[in-house]
């Protein structure tokens, strides 16, 4: 018996001591088929998130990354979201003159899961993936992706 | 009696085998997406600067840095011709010894397999991704690096674009795996390496063909070399550090003279053949300088990466 313990323990060590790896190829399908939706679109970054039920306003709701944008580039910014939580999720682009409550855009203001961006100014900008009206009654995951479109000349 | 003592045994094995079962799980949890990882000796060594000083700061500059093909797929819709010549040789690249140059390096060839990849090269593909594979092994995040699949596709598909998006995705996990496990300093390293690349490949694309938009994709670094600078000077404690900051201080006084002018304006929203909604600020920014400052620009980063890869 006392072997058997050992042996399940040991085995079940090595199983999940391979999780991070697992996990980051989970990632990376999730990441990948949300890029292929940005048509001739190259990828650049994604934003990955896993948002947790937001019931009051004291709860944490989403997460935010900052992001250098370069002048004269034409980027384009696509949100996925699991199957029957596309409504539930925005994603925005912000920066310091135009903060999060009056931003660049939103998956929301333009009414789809992905708009473009021509960058005007280099610097830092500002991307989260949020629950819309600052409240989610379900736990989700949600995928953003920047990507390049091309030179705005 | 014998049967309740038997059920007893048996019941002290089975939370005896939970308890093992947990503890595995805890353990193995431990590599998940918010805890932090075994750290390493030298790993802390490598980075207790950065850790007292404010590691999420860090982190979070480090991570908002471009992507390694950004600049390649900048010059490659410039239409400006493809030449190898630009890149770091793997033989110069196969020469750096310390985990310094190596993250480094690792940054540099990012830059230059997303040149290769967006001009379509597969055979000098499948040589830069053997170079990176090598400093990922030496850097111990290797099992982010996608090697296999991505010289299958490099070797026998005509699938560039996964090629692509999936080496992309593997230097964002070799970076945000340095960054997890407290080794901060090596992955502020990747992301000079590519900066400095990519501003290299731009000013031999100018100094080719003298274009508009290069020169200002050149001159208009002045903010985001700024935000290099404060993720160095984290590290200004550390010698090689030191050295290396000193070169990109200098040039940082060389963008002094840039001047970048804000002009208002109104914003507009179009959208395109696909009704993909087109957002472009009507606020924007002018970039002054002049031929001199540019060309003085352009001849450090070009002295600063030559000395980089000649460490």
């Amino acid at each position: 018996m006392k072997k058997i313990a050992i042996l399940i323990a040991v085995t079940s060590f090595f199983i999940f001591a391979s999780g991070e790896k697992a996990q980051a190829q989970c990632k990376q399908q999730r990441v990948y088929h949300c890029a292929r939706k940005g048509g001739n679109a190259i990828y650049l970054r994604d934003f990955n998130t896993k948002l947790k039920a937001v019931r009051s306003e004291r709860s944490i709701n989403g997460t935010k990354w900052p992001v250098v944008l370069n002048r004269g580039t034409r980027y384009r910014f696509i949100l996925c979201t699991p199957s029957g939580f596309g409504n539930d999720v925005k994603l925005t682009l912000f920066d310091s003159k135009h903060p999060e409550t009056r931003p660049w855009n939103s998956t929301e203001k333009s009414g789809g899961n992905m708009f473009d961006f021509i960058c005007k100014r280099s610097g830092v900008y500002y991307v989260s993936i949020r629950f819309k009206q600052g409240k989610g009654k379900r736990k989700t995951c949600a995928v953003g992706i920047l990507s390049f479109v091309g030179k705005n000349q | 009696m014998i049967v309740d003592s038997f059920f007893t045994i048996n019941s002290i094995m089975i939370k005896k085998l939970i308890f093992l079962f947990s503890l595995a799980i805890a353990l193995s949890s431990c590599g998940g997406d918010d805890d932090d990882e075994v750290i390493t000796a030298d790993d802390m060594q490598d980075d207790s600067r950065a850790v007292q000083i404010d590691p999420e700061k860090i982190n979070g500059l480090i991570e908002s840095f471009p992507s390694p093909i950004e600049m390649a797929a900048t010059i490659e819709d410039l239409k400006v011709p493809y030449s190898k010549k630009y890149l770091v040789p793997t033989e110069v690249a196969g020469d750096f010894d310390s985990n310094f140059e190596k993250a480094l390096g690792l940054g540099m060839l990012s830059a230059d397999l997303g040149y290769l990849n967006v001009y379509a090269r597969k055979n000098a593909i499948v040589e830069y991704l053997t170079s990176i594979k090598r400093m990922a092994d030496a850097l111990d995040v290797d099992q982010f690096f996608e090697f296999q699949t991505l010289k299958r596709l490099a070797t026998s598909s005509n699938d560039l674009d996964s090629l692509m998006t999936l080496s992309v995705m593997s230097y964002h996990d070799m970076d945000e795996h340095l960054r997890k496990t407290r080794r901060s300093s090596l992955s502020a390293l990747m992301i000079t390496g590519v900066w400095i690349e990519g501003q290299y490949l731009a000013c031999k694309v100018n100094q080719f063909k003298s274009d508009k938009s290069t020169e200002e994709i050149i001159a208009g670094q002045k903010e985001i070399l700024s935000g290099l600078l404060d993720v160095l000077t984290f590290f200004d404690d550390k010698p090689r550090f030191k050295t290396m900051n000193q070169q990109f201080k200098d040039l940082l006084k060389l963008y002094d003279k840039v001047e970048i002018k804000l002009i208002e304006g109104e914003d507009k929203i179009t959208y395109d053949q696909d009704s993909i909604p087109l957002i472009e600020p009507g606020e924007h920014t002018d970039i002054i300088y002049t031929e001199e400052d540019l060309k003085n620009i352009e001849n450090k980063i070009i002295q600063i990466r030559n000395n980089l890869i000649s460490l």
